[in-house]
């Protein structure tokens, strides 16, 4: 029996990536349950800071997710934790301060500015880090991030997965909130979304590799906290 | 910034965006086809599109205008369809906006719409400045006004408050930073590279196609920066642009190195404003830019000369009396020179931002001009003098003070500053 803390729940298309913390006597280190056929659920049912009961079989994923495990029962919920300790948690496990620590190897960027990890070179598919500033910004029916290490290094454009968010700006956009929901919205992420999250104490954020496609993994921002609320959708 | 352009021209820059992200063989797709649905590109691919298209463009804009759209080509076309017709409009507004006078020689105006201003957080009083300098104490307070002065913590740097007082001046407009089309930055103290202008890009996280620049003039630097960002507007080629303003004396003019006579009256701090080429978002705070316009006295240049000494240190010259001569005889003048210029009475002006060498020469100016005192906000007397930022301090406090519910009516406002050379620059602001 393993007991796992959620910390990441990403959404990939139609299903959840899913990523929890694993004590392993004294470190604490990223663990991705995954199911014998494949890397993502269907159906996720928990959130993050949930503590779940799991039986988990090494499993040789290729690099860089070396955090794969095949999960091989069902999760069983045991407790919850809040927001800002899961934050303890997650400074305790794979940290970086730099682009080139993030994943263990130099970062590349593609004409647009995309950046990418070549697979071989990445060490792990999952780190925290610290921001100095963060923004986000609608594209295209796209969430993307844009942010500034404490190095000073600067990520641009990176694909939002995180699904509470993503779902927030799905709530957001909903046609029920009535008209000029783009602007509204993005009235929000250029005002208020700076003092609710930079300034929250407990401000986090993880970075993920996708799996290699076309032989790169794309850097994607899969958690950020604080995670948003419900009732700031009323704000604007 | 995108000037009116021809469909054939939009025609072409989509074709090539699309070929660059799809491979140089691809059949360019129906106008209604979904690119995402249809496998034509996968939802990066559409992105990275967009934003190959937003940089050969200057359409900064053009991922958000897409959202809730169908990915297709027609939408793209509308969306670019939108902008042209909003540029179009936006000129023609700005332009009639204009006194009859000013229309047939402005293409673009450029309006002030928000500020934001930062001070260190450590107050010092004067008398302890008088002390770590090695002066009597009370002679910083006697001979210059100045009560307290405000110094940067450690962790704070022209980095740090120039960001601070942008994010202030973009917030309360809620202006995201992939708006900014320029980034002007000014200071006297910041000596190492990356620029201060290439580290508020990082730090503000604006577009990588912003661009970044810095200006000099030392306090004289606001001016000249909103000259600059003035002039980028009205050629069309920037529609939003920030200045920021930053200066951390306490770092460089320190006991030991400089005379407290001269060191003692600095304190660190930032401003930062807002510009666009229209005053929509922001009606209520949008102030026009009038003319500026300006000069150098080298009669002057010798009543305060700084430099690096070969040990290191700062050789300064400063002849105090000198320079306050010249200060308050050459601000006097630029100022009749603005109300001159601009045709707006003196006393009408809501307030006046100027250089503040110090408080007591704030209060000769004021009495020379027969203004009252008020009309200059309080920044010497309770920060220090802030270099780049004195000016920007007092701007923003007016700026505060137009949008008090209070103020009914906010007058203009009278701009004028110099820098060592002696470099004089003056201008003024109108309610849009």
């Amino acid at each position: 029996m393993t007991k796992l803390l959620i910390t990441e729940i990403t959404r990939m298309g139609p299903a959840f990536c899913v990523i929890g913390l694993q004590r392993e006597k004294e470190k604490i280190r990223s663990v991705r349950p995954v199911t014998a056929t494949a890397n993502s659920w269907l159906h996720f049912p928990y959130h993050r800071g949930d503590v779940l009961q799991c039986d988990l079989a090494p499993f040789s994923g290729s690099k860089p997710h070396i955090e794969d495990r095949v999960s091989t029962r069902g999760f069983q919920k045991e407790s919850a934790v809040p927001e800002p300790e899961v934050v303890t948690f997650l400074r305790k496990a794979e940290m970086a301060e730099s682009l080139r620590e993030l994943f263990g190897c130099a970062l590349h960027e593609n004409r647009s500015g995309g950046a990418f990890a070549k697979p071989p070179e990445a060490t792990r598919s999952v780190c925290g880090t610290v921001t100095q500033n963060l923004r986000l910004e609608l594209c295209g029916d796209e969430l993307r991030a844009t942010l500034v290490l404490s190095s000073g290094e600067v990520l641009r454009d990176l694909p939002v997965v995180d699904r509470d968010w993503r779902n927030f700006v799905d709530a957001a956009l909903a046609e029920n909130r009535g008209a000029n929901r783009v602007p509204r919205l993005e009235r929000f992420l250029n005002s208020q979304f700076h003092y609710k999250v930079l300034s929250c104490p407990h401000h986090f954020i993880r970075l993920g590799l996708t799996r290699p496609y076309h032989e790169l993994c794309w850097l994607m921002l899969d958690t950020l906290i604080p995670l948003p609320k419900h009732e700031w959708l009323e704000e604007f | 910034m995108g000037v009116i352009k021809d469909q054939d021209y939009w025609v072409r820059l989509v074709e090539e965006c699309f070929r660059r992200e799809a491979g140089p063989q691809a059949a360019l797709p129906a106008p209604r086809q979904d690119l995402i649905e249809t496998g034509a590109l996968d939802s990066m691919g559409w992105v990275s599109f967009l934003r190959s298209l937003e940089s050969a463009s200057g359409i900064s804009q053009l991922g958000t205008l897409l959202t809730q759209r169908t990915p297709s080509l027609e939408s793209i076309f509308q969306v670019i369809r939108e902008t042209q017709t909003v540029s179009t409009v936006d000129v023609l507004d700005t332009v009639a906006s204009l006194p009859v006078s000013s229309r047939d020689r402005t293409q673009l105006s450029a309006f002030l719409v928000s500020s934001g201003a930062a001070v260190g957080s450590r107050t010092v009083s004067s008398e302890d400045i008088d002390r770590a300098f090695g002066m009597p104490p009370g002679k910083l307070r006697l001979r210059a006004g100045i009560e307290s002065v405000a110094y940067a913590e450690e962790n704070e740097s022209e980095l740090l408050l120039g960001a601070r007082a942008a994010h202030q001046s973009l917030r309360s407009v809620a202006c995201g930073a992939q708006e900014l089309d320029w980034i002007i930055a000014t200071g006297e103290t910041h000596r190492g590279y990356p620029s201060l202008s290439a580290q508020l890009h990082s730090q503000l996280l604006v577009r990588e196609t912003c661009a970044a620049l810095d200006v000099g003039g030392a306090c004289l630097g606001l001016l000249n920066a909103l000259a600059v960002a003035q002039g980028l507007i009205a050629s069309g080629r920037a529609r939003t642009i920030l200045v920021v303003t930053s200066d951390v004396h306490s770092r460089v003019l320190r006991p030991g190195k400089v005379a407290g006579e001269f060191g003692g009256l600095f304190g660190d701090g930032a401003s930062a404003f807002l510009l666009r080429a229209v005053a929509s978002s922001a009606p209520q705070l949008g102030y026009l830019l009038g003319e500026f316009f300006f000069g150098c006295a080298g009669q002057y240049a010798g009543a305060i000369r700084v430099a690096d000494s070969p040990n290191g240190n700062l050789d300064v010259h400063f002849d105090g009396e000198a320079l306050s001569r010249a200060a308050i005889t050459r601000m006097e003048k630029v100022l009749l020179d603005v109300e001159l210029r601009s045709g707006i009475a003196r006393s009408s002006v809501l307030g006046l931002a100027t250089h503040q060498p110090n408080p007591r020469l704030v209060t000769l100016l004021a009495k020379q001009l027969g203004l009252p005192t008020e009309k200059f906000p309080s920044v010497a007397r309770t920060f220090g003098n802030l270099g780049s930022s004195t000016c920007g301090a007092a701007l923003d406090a007016i700026l505060q003070a137009a949008r008090d519910p209070l103020t009914k009516k906010p007058g203009p406002i009278f701009l004028a500053s110099l820098g060592p050379g002696l470099l004089f620059g003056g201008g003024w602001l109108t309610r849009a």
